[in-house]
């Protein structure tokens, strides 16, 4: 082990990245685009969902109810239509996601004692904000009939219930807070694994790892030269991330630094371990790159990083443990978002180190073999 | 011109046994679209289900189990356990192992009786918000509903007839896709994301390949034109493109049971405006990238970040900052999720779709035609 | 043809030019930034010569192979392959000539059959002549056992003799060569010389940069660049007599020589 050698090695590599002029940008701009799409798309929340309003009524009732739709802040108005005919043209063309239809003599016959059904019409093409207009729907009649029932007079003060749902960890329910906590995972594992083993492959595509190896350069030596800058560059990039998420998007903080460290810790050598072993598999950039999108999507729709787990059919759910995203992003969003510790993260703490060793043990001794031969 | 065809000719067939020696290509471009199609059509769902719940009844009366009874009826709750104390409660949620928690304190029923309101309280974890919002949605819902009931008991028990007031109840209709099925939802979007992580990663490597293999001057003293050039080395990913829209659109018809409600002609159309406007921001890639690894990374990069969470393909475009939205309009993707779901679901035909397909079609034109440019600057 | 092929140690004896010539460049530059690579160089190359352009690393040769290649456009000056203007008339020039660039690469995966195929087709070689083509290449160059193998597969020398094949396959008129043997073993690059000299027989002008000057010997001209300038173009044996009789030496070998030369130049420069 020669101290000097490996910051040789280092520098090669440093410099190597600093005269592909793309390629320095993109790794630093890569983050922050990321950054933006998950927390400006995927953090987006479903509100102001396109609603037309078919009121055949004409009544204060119906009136009332319309205005209890547009208050709720989730459905937002864009026509009003006389006929039920025209709702299929809006929802058709995508004008409209939703239609309420108010019928008539609505007024009247609840008056006189009928329980009169209304109709909320869904687009269950976009099945995520079908789901959610439905669930806001049955919320706004509910409690619009909760109100009026007690307006009638005629049950002032009788018994019922209270709830008091409360939001606890995250009250304003901004996706965001969610999302930087688990970004920062993401680009960890892209900068080690992606990025870190197209320049392992393009230095055995061009034949300059047997030239390093006429030098007294060893095999360790030569590992940590490599993987050090990347590891690095993670480092920037996982900052930039987390000061952008404190700073722009105001993501709040309720963690322990060493905790959360420690768990990225874990993670970054499951990454490194993974890029090595997709350096050993590909002869090629291109390979090495389609090996990447091989895990990479799993690992976006299995980890929950997107898409709830506990949502995910019984079949599916197993699988997700043997992804390891999951577990640093149950430990990422827990630290940061519930303040959880030490005593409730073990689990995960225990799955990331297992996982930690065997694709960094598995991923360097083979490399190490492989260089070897 | 027989030369011309011959030299577009020799190109593709190169390129062809570039992919037939490659396994991993191979790969890419069959296995992949298949692990895709399985993973979101089976593991993605949007409708928010079985969300783990504990239970902390300190009540302990049949109003409290009742009330309890509707949650446990719920399938948006899925009651994973029966706490003691707030403590469990504090430690479910720090461990994850509930995102939900209901509690009744003693009285409840007492409250009830008294006729007065009695409390509950409904934690929700928000770490997640979209389960979080909905969650909270449908507590609300199902205690307003419960508040309801009993109130319609205690004014019966006393004489009234409170049906007289009558009552407004919801009906839900789902229209188009009545489960609200996701693969229904998520198919004809996926078929754009394919396409585009196919047709923009291999094609975006095409000339920054030769360029580092050193073939590339090689070609340039051979008569072989840049168009020429561009044109061989596409023709086998638009035709490989093809053949994936047609497996997927059967695979999801057949095997996943999507309905293909309107026109295929517009579909058609659609598809191949769609394969050559990905194409060209592949080939634009790959004439201005500096390294390979640069066209690999930025491949990645435009088909994974405007393709996937800017297409409207599974994350709902309404509410992003008119910034994104203009950028969303600037790749082709949002155009053809529209047509693809359309077509499929709600039996769109060419004219319902005319101004996506005019918008592609110009988007085929310009994105060509600036990278047929890139491709012919000289060295 | 395999006549030539046998005979050992070949030279000049072969060669059959009209007196025309070939290429003639004037005042070439190519600039990238501040450096000019090459810097105002003219030269004159008869058709029918083989013809060696010497010089160190650096000194310009592969820009103005690239030049007269036609994949690198001249910042001044003009270049005339076979008459034609190579800032005017690249498409004129690209079907008579064969370039073999210094990092000339094959594609790894495709096989010696299909690499030659490839390039033959490319160049629009006509259908009937493909195979009789391809297997005279591949038998003169040694190839024909290994028809079917990936490139990556071949050996440093094989490659370099694939790569020659591959430039011929068009029937060249000239043939550009950038340190053709630069990486092959001793005994390959003799291989490699024999053939280019049977090529030379045929009547193809040959133009081949090299760092070594052993292989200058067998070139029926040479010319010396330094610094992008073409210090002096003669025969090797008029190259060598006039450096004995400057040094005083009995006879020089042309390592010797080009190193007087060399410092003869920069001495000049200096100076001036």
């Amino acid at each position: 082990m020669n101290l000097r050698r490996i910051g040789l090695l280092m520098w090669k590599e440093v410099l190597q990245l600093s005269r592909d002029k793309m390629m320095l940008p993109l790794i630093f701009l890569m983050p922050v685009m990321q950054l933006i799409m998950f927390g400006y798309v995927v953090g987006a929340d479903v509100t102001n969902i396109r609603t037309v309003i078919v009121d055949q009524d004409h009544t204060v009732m119906s009136r009332d109810i319309t205005e209890a739709f547009s208050a709720s802040g989730y459905f937002k108005i864009v026509d009003r239509l006389d006929s039920e005919d025209d709702v299929q043209p809006a929802i058709d063309e995508g004008t409209a996601m939703v239609a309420v239809l108010l019928p008539p003599g609505m007024e009247r016959d609840i008056a006189s004692g009928e329980q009169v059904p209304l109709e909320v019409i869904v687009d269950g093409s976009d099945s995520k904000t079908a789901s959610v207009a439905s669930g806001y729907a049955a919320q706004v009649v509910a409690s619009y009939e909760r109100e009026r029932l007690t307006a009638l007079g005629a049950v002032p003060d009788g018994p019922g219930i209270d709830a008091r749902v409360r939001v606890l960890f995250n009250p304003s329910l901004r996706s965001v807070n969610a999302m930087i906590p688990g970004l920062v995972a993401m680009i960890l594992m892209l900068s080690v694994s992606a990025i870190m083993s197209q320049a392992v492959v393009r230095e055995r595509e061009r034949g300059t790892l047997e030239q390093l190896f006429v030098t007294p350069i060893g095999r360790a030596e030569y590992v940590i030269g490599k993987v050090v800058p990347y590891v690095g560059i993670a480092i920037i990039q996982t900052l930039s991330v987390m000061v952008v998420g404190v700073l722009w998007f105001q993501v709040p903080f309720y963690g322990t630094a060493w905790i959360m460290a420690l768990g990225l810790l874990l993670f970054l050598f499951t990454g490194i371990g993974q890029g090595l072993i997709i350096s050993m598999i590909s002869n090629t950039r291109h390979q090495a790159q389609q090996t990447t999108m091989f895990i990479l999507i799993p690992t976006m729709v299995l980890s929950g990083f997107i898409f709830p787990i506990e949502s995910m059919p019984a079949a599916i759910q197993p699988l997700t443990y043997f992804i390891p995203m999951r577990y640093i992003l149950v430990i990422a969003r827990s630290n940061a978002m519930k303040g959880a510790g030490m005593s409730a993260l073990w689990p995960q703490f225990v799955a990331m180190a297992v996982f930690a060793i065997v694709v960094f043990g598995f991923g360097i001794s083979r490399f190490r073999k492989q260089l070897a031969d | 011109m027989m030369s011309l065809l011959r030299r577009i000719a020799a190109v593709t067939r190169k390129e062809f046994i570039h992919i037939r020696r490659d396994p991993r290509m191979l790969a890419s471009i069959l296995v992949l679209p298949v692990i895709q199609l399985l993973l979101f059509s089976y593991a993605i769902s949007f409708d928010v289900t079985d969300v783990p719940t504990v239970i902390l009844d300190q009540d302990r009366s049949a109003e409290s189990r009742d009330y309890l009874a509707s949650f446990e009826h719920s399938e948006f709750f899925r009651v994973v356990d029966h706490i003691e104390s707030d403590v469990e409660a504090d430690r479910a949620f720090d461990t994850g192992s509930a995102k939900v928690a209901v509690i009744i304190r003693p009285g409840f029923a007492d409250a009830i009786a008294r006729g007065d309101k009695a409390d509950v309280a409904v934690l929700i974890d928000g770490s997640e918000p979209n389960s979080a919002q909905l969650g909270r949605a449908y507590a609300s819902a199902l205690s307003s509903t419960q508040d309801r009931q009993i109130l319609v008991g205690w004014a019966e028990s006393r004489g009234m007839d409170v049906t007289s007031m009558g009552s407004l109840s919801p009906q839900i209709r789902t229209w188009y896709n009545p489960d609200r099925r996701s693969a229904d939802f998520l198919i004809p979007g996926l078929m754009v994301v394919i396409i585009m992580i196919v047709t923009i990663q291999q094609t975006a490597v095409s000339l920054v390949k030769e360029r580092d293999q050193g073939t590339f001057e090689q070609l340039t003293v051979s008569p072989i034109r840049r168009g020429e050039l561009m044109v061989g080395k596409v023709l086998p990913w638009l035709i490989l493109a093809f053949v994936e829209t047609a497996v997927i659109v059967a695979v999801g018809v057949l095997l996943f049971g999507v309905p293909l409600r309107g026109s295929v002609l517009a579909l058609a159309l659609g598809s191949v405006l769609f394969v050559f406007s990905s194409l060209a921001i592949g080939l634009l890639i790959s004439a201005r990238a500096s390294s390979v690894e640069f066209a690999n990374m930025a491949g990645l990069l435009v088909s994974f970040l405007p393709g996937f969470m800017l297409s409207g393909f599974a994350f709902s475009l309404e509410s992003i900052p008119p910034a994104l939205q203009f950028i969303s309009y600037l790749f082709p993707g949002r155009y053809m999720v529209v047509i693809a779901r359309s077509v499929f679901l709600k039996g769109a035909d060419v004219a319902t779709v005319l101004p996506q397909l005019g918008a592609l079609l110009v988007y085929a034109l310009v994105s060509l035609t600036l990278a047929s440019f890139a491709y012919s600057r000289r060295l | 043809m395999t006549s030539v092929l046998t005979r050992q140690g070949l030279r000049s004896e072969c060669v059959a030019g009209d007196g025309s010539l070939a290429i003639e460049t004037r005042s070439l530059v190519r600039s990238f930034g501040d450096l000019n690579a090459v810097d105002g160089a003219s030269l004159s190359i008869p058709r029918g010569s083989l013809f060696g352009l010497l010089g160190p690393d650096g000194a310009g040769k592969s820009t103005f192979i690239r030049m007269l290649a036609t994949v690198l456009a001249p910042s001044e000056g003009d270049a005339f392959v076979f008459g034609h203007s190579i800032s005017h008339e690249q498409n004129a020039i690209k079907p008579r000539i064969g370039y073999m660039s210094q990092a000339f690469s094959l594609y790894p995966d495709l096989t010696v059959r299909e690499n030659l195929d490839f390039f033959a087709e490319l160049r629009g070689v006509p259908r009937k002549e493909m195979d009789s083509r391809a297997k005279r290449f591949l038998e003169f160059s040694g190839l024909t056992e290994f028809a079917g193998r990936q490139a990556q597969h071949l050996s440093g020398g094989m490659k370099q003799k694939l790569a020659l094949a591959v430039t011929l396959m068009h029937d060249p008129d000239l043939l550009l060569l950038d340190e053709p043997t630069t990486g092959v073993d001793p005994v390959a690059r003799r291989e490699f010389w024999r053939i280019i000299a049977g090529l030379h027989c045929e009547g193809i002008t040959v133009l081949v940069a090299t760092p070594y000057m052993d292989e200058a010997e067998r070139c029926t001209e040479v010319a010396f660049m330094d610094n992008g300038r073409i210090l002096l173009h003669e025969t090797p044996g008029a190259l060598k007599k006039r450096v004995c009789a400057q040094t005083g030496e009995e006879r020089v070998c042309m390592e010797e020589a080009f190193a007087h030369v060399i410092a003869e130049a920069r001495s000049g420069e200096a100076n001036a």
